[in-house]
């Protein structure tokens, strides 16, 4: 699953049938911008969880939708520089030290 | 879903049974990557559109039978690309 930004809805009137009227709304996914299928009803700048492969066939309503990215979930509280800020624990001198 | 735009047509006489008939579309994605859609919209050279990838492209196209990893879901009705 992708930690995902809304940017904004996306209107397309000219679609296949098999998308139906479902709402869309582009998502940015680090520096690239993707299309995912809003199963959930968000808000731009929401930050939400998005569903690849068949799980987002699935999640957008049936096993034969053609959706290949769904938001599944908007999260309550997302701090996106918190995991950039500090190290991950598991790369720690002492380790490394105990290892040589 | 993946936002591009349509460059051209491909004309492709060989090909194998499971492509059918379908039009192809050459895309080009916002970082110029060119890519070979299935185009069940009818999507104009200049159209912006997204499109289906991975298994999601065989139904987008109607007949899950189809070989495709790529199909046009619709044409954009507007958009700006950044920069």
């Amino acid at each position: 699953m992708l930690i995902c930004q809304v940017v904004k809805p996306l209107v397309s009137t000219n679609r296949i049938p098999d998308f139906e009227h479902k709402h869309l709304q582009v998502v940015q996914d680090g520096s690239t911008q993707k299309v995912a299928v809003d199963a959930v009803g968000c808000i731009p700048g929401d930050w939400v969880i998005c569903v690849g492969s068949s799980a987002a066939r699935e999640a957008a309503g049936s096993k034969s939708y053609p959706s290949d990215l769904t938001i599944v979930g908007i999260i309550d509280h997302w701090d996106p520089d918190a995991g950039k800020a500090s190290p991950l624990p598991a790369a720690t001198p002492a380790s490394q030290g105990g290892a040589a | 879903m993946e936002i591009m735009q349509v460059t051209g047509s491909l004309v492709c006489s060989q090909r194998v049974p499971g492509l059918e008939h379908w039009n192809l579309r050459v895309l080009r994605s916002t970082k110029g990557k060119f890519s070979v859609a299935v185009d069940p919209v009818g999507a104009s050279p200049g159209n912006w559109v997204f499109t289906a990838s991975g298994s999601a492209a065989r139904f987008a196209c109607g007949n899950p039978e189809t070989h495709t990893d790529l199909t046009i879901g619709g044409i954009i009705d507007f958009w700006e690309p950044d920069g």
